[in-house]
């Protein structure tokens, strides 16, 4: 039996995907957890500035930063795009826009017409360039066999857990600071808010677009060590997102961090334990059935979390939002 | 309530419903007599790639390879057998069928420029044809590359989507886009007008399940989808691999349907309701649900199309609009079963009850009514139309595990459209939803007919978010 999966799915804790999904779930969290706000959209947040910041690079050879800065603006625009209309709208019918909202941006840029610009449904290759031209690390291997990175891995993951140290920090002051408290009392109770005279519906707005762009962010950390893919941003990914949050603790900055990497350790270590019990025929399912395996594993995990530990590993239960 | 009426005189409607029904779809019976071919699931067992004249080189050993790969062009799942020729220089002909993941290889004499054609009569019904301009193809071989693709994306008339109608719409392969240069605009929108009128239907059977259950319990149920993909799945396992008649696998199905909404209450959502668990968290379990079964769904039946047995051959020729008899029959079952659903809510004892709890639930509660028992009634009722739903889907198109998935948000739209929570409302929502989205194939690239709908549900958010038949205080 080849047992290179458990030190791989330890891997996981490094690796620039957890990295992407500890900020987008960072992001769901300031929306979610910290705002109240049900978005169901965070994939299409993602989609967004993934797009904005492969297509500035690829096409039109933008530098690293200002591709980043067409990131943000991006997830901006779309927040206002989605918030003006559905943030005074109550909690179902803001997720059913939002999921609507991200399948839209889904549909749109597999468009065959957009394709020379968008890369249809085959995405976009290469947006790291810029970004690898930064790298000062000399070329090599670096690490323990066999989890060996390169030296742009490495440059991504480096620059990746900075950018969650640095935003992680950012999130947890704003959330101390008196625009958090407004934000975690329009949660609490909305019109009690309001009646102290602030705008709800403008600091609604700011937690979307914070946490908008901390989608888009995690989407150009995801996409740099491999390419766009745009089913890579559907509905299942703001799920995943939502069982991240849930399980580390919706309410809290550093439960998404630890969720998203307990999410994919787990994930990647059943993926292992399952292909095992499958290539020696100790279950019986097939090498094609065993994929969606994981997706089971996290619906029903979903569940789990949801219906006996709403506030996660970190979360104080009295914090839980989850009083509608 | 108001007024009591006799319950045997229900039963009596009721059954004289049911019979009605049972007589159209035992009309459906001749359908499954001429079996087409089951694609996905036989072809799992098939070797990969099968060859069938002996002419073939292994393409494992040949220095040259051409990689033929058939999907479909909407949701890119694999098209298996699919025949396709690979035709070259010196006379060499190699005939070679696709595999259960879409995909063979051609093993090939050398270098040089060969013509790959997919034989368009072997594509299972539904799955439409290649793309205008990729069949036949030539593709040059280098020399030593193995595996040089050729790849074929199958659209269907309306431009290729898995919710588009193969049977209801005019020859295959004409394009939407060329509008302009081919057929009037009657004639391109009058199959539309068909096909979306069906499609919405359909539509509207699965929508009354997520209203009347969001109208009883709040809860926007983001697991419906998979109760209609049940009921399709379970009607294709009735009529193919069972091979019963049509009419009682569609019947089955909604049968199963209604356990699998009964089973869903009573071991999920009843308990969670007793725990008193607030409705944000229960839309996350539900959606948790949804995922865990599409999955499961998935596991069992296969990443590929299901397709059940039919007859594809066109019953009903109106000018433009051709029909099969199963798209015909599955639109009246539809109208029965919507008018059945009518008569229920509006004169009888357990429908005012249902509207009743829908309004408000402590009044209905405390004017006697059995809150639980309408709510268990509904999600039986919702889960047996979203079943029957799933089965006509299959026939009316094909099934795949994540059939329901990819409606779901359709049925949002349509619900929403119509106003949540009201019955009525889901069925005109419905109705436009699945004209709006047919008819939109005519200006829009076929993949963006989804993303049509889904800004009509946003903007009619903007402008009255009630919907078209919500009230205005549902919103908040």
């Amino acid at each position: 039996m080849d047992f290179t999966f458990i030190p791989l799915a330890f891997g996981q804790l490094l690796s620039p995907q957890t990295i992407g999904f500890a900020l987008a779930a960072l992001g769901l969290a300031v929306h979610f957890g910290f705002g109240g706000l049900l978005n169901f959209g965070q994939a299409g947040f993602m989609s967004v500035g993934g797009y904005f910041f492969a297509i500035t690079a690829v096409k039109f050879g933008f530098p690293f930063w200002l591709s980043l800065v067409a990131a943000i603006i991006g997830a901006v625009i779309f927040a206002f795009i989605l918030g003006i209309p559905t943030l005074r709208l109550r909690a179902d019918y803001l997720s059913i826009v939002t999921i609507a909202a991200a399948e839209i941006v889904r549909y749109t840029v597999q468009t065959p017409q957009i394709a020379p610009f968008t890369g249809g449904s085959d995405g976009i290759n290469g947006s790291s360039a810029a970004f690898d031209a930064l790298n000062p690390i000399p070329p090599g291997r670096y690490g323990i066999a066999p989890l060996l990175y390169s030296a742009s891995d490495l440059w991504i993951i480096i620059c990746g857990w900075g950018a969650v140290l640095v935003l992680g920090l950012l999130v947890w002051q704003l959330m101390r600071s008196p625009w958090g408290r407004v934000i975690k009392g329009i949660r609490e109770d909305e019109d009690a808010v309001r009646s102290l005279g602030k705008n709800v519906y403008a600091y609604k707005m700011q937690a979307l677009i914070l946490g908008g762009v901390l989608g888009a962010l995690g989407a150009v950390v995801a996409i740099i060590p491999t390419s766009l893919q745009p089913e890579n941003f559907g509905t299942q990914t703001t799920f995943f997102l939502f069982t991240i949050i849930l399980l580390g603790g919706a309410t809290t900055v550093l439960g998404p961090i630890i969720g998203s990497i307990i999410f994919w350790v787990v994930l990647s270590l059943s993926d292992g334990i399952l292909s095992i019990l499958v290539t020696n025929h100790i279950v019986p399912l097939s090498t094609v059935q065993q994929g969606p395996i994981r997706f089971i594993i996290v619906g029903v995990a979903l569940m789990l979390l949801v219906i006996f530990r709403p506030q996660g590993i970190l979360g104080k239960k009295r914090e839980t939002y989850f009083s509608v | 309530m108001t007024t009591r009426s006799s319950p045997h005189s229900h039963r009596a409607v009721v059954g004289a419903a049911v019979a009605l029904l049972g007589g159209l779809l035992l009309s459906m019976a001749p359908l499954s007599a001429t079996a087409a071919p089951l694609t996905a699931a036989s072809a799992v067992e098939a070797p990969a790639s099968a060859s069938v004249r002996s002419a073939t080189i292994d393409p494992a050993s040949a220095t040259e390879s051409i990689g033929v790969w058939v999907r479909l062009d909407s949701n890119k799942a694999a098209v298996a057998g699919v025949k396709v020729t690979v035709t070259g220089s010196g006379g060499f002909s190699s005939d070679v069928v696709s595999g259960a993941d879409g995909k063979v290889t051609v093993g090939l004499p050398g270098a040089g420029d060969y013509t790959v054609k997919l034989d368009e009569t072997s594509v299972p019904a539904g799955d439409g044809v290649p793309r205008a301009g990729t069949n036949p193809r030539t593709v040059t071989v280098a020399a030593n590359s193995t595996g040089v693709p050729a790849y074929f994306l199958l659209t269907t008339a309306t431009g290729g989507s898995s919710t588009s109608a193969p049977g209801s719409t005019t020859s295959p392969g004409s394009s939407s886009s060329d509008a302009s240069s081919g057929p009037s605009l009657f004639d391109l929108l009058v199959p539309r007008l068909a096909s979306g009128l069906i499609f919405g239907l359909l539509l509207a059977l699965a929508c009354i399940g997520v209203s009347l259950i969001y109208g009883t319990t709040g809860l926007n149920n983001f697991a419906h989808g998979e109760l209609v993909t049940f009921g399709g799945l379970m009607g294709w396992v009735l009529a193919g691999p069972l091979g019963l008649p049509g009419p009682i696998a569609v019947i089955g199905a909604l049968v199963l349907g209604g356990v699998m909404g009964y089973v869903q209450d009573l071991g999920l959502w009843r308990p969670l309701r007793k725990k008193g668990v607030a409705l944000i968290p229960l839309m996350i379990v539900s959606v948790g649900l949804s995922l865990a079964l599409r999955y499961t769904f998935q596991v069992i039946f296969g990443p590929g199309t299901l397709v059940a047995p039919n007859d594809t051959s066109a019953a009903v020729n109106w000018g433009p609009v051709h029909l099969r008899s199963s798209d015909l029959i599955g639109a009246i079952v539809c109208i029965v079963l919507l008018l059945l659903v009518a008569f229920v809510l509006l004169r009888t004892r357990i429908g005012k009850a249902t509207r009743a709890v829908s309004d408000n639930k402590a009044l209905a509660a405390a004017s006697g009514i059995n809150v639980e028992r309408v709510i268990r009634l509904v999600w039986i009722g919702g889960g047996a139309l979203a079943g029957i739903a799933g089965a006509l889907i299959g026939y009316y198109q094909t099934i795949r595990w994540d059939t329901g998935a990819s409606i779901l948000l359709l049925i949002f739209a349509a619900v929403t459209l119509g106003g949540l929570g009201t019955a009525f409302g889901a069925l005109v929502g419905s109705i436009i939803i699945g004209l709006f989205i047919e008819v939109s194939t005519i200006w829009l690239p076929a993949n963006l007919k989804f993303v049509a709908a889904l800004v009509v549900l946003i903007i009619i958010l903007l402008i009255r978010p009630q919907g078209i038949l919500g009230k205005r205080d549902r919103i908040g």
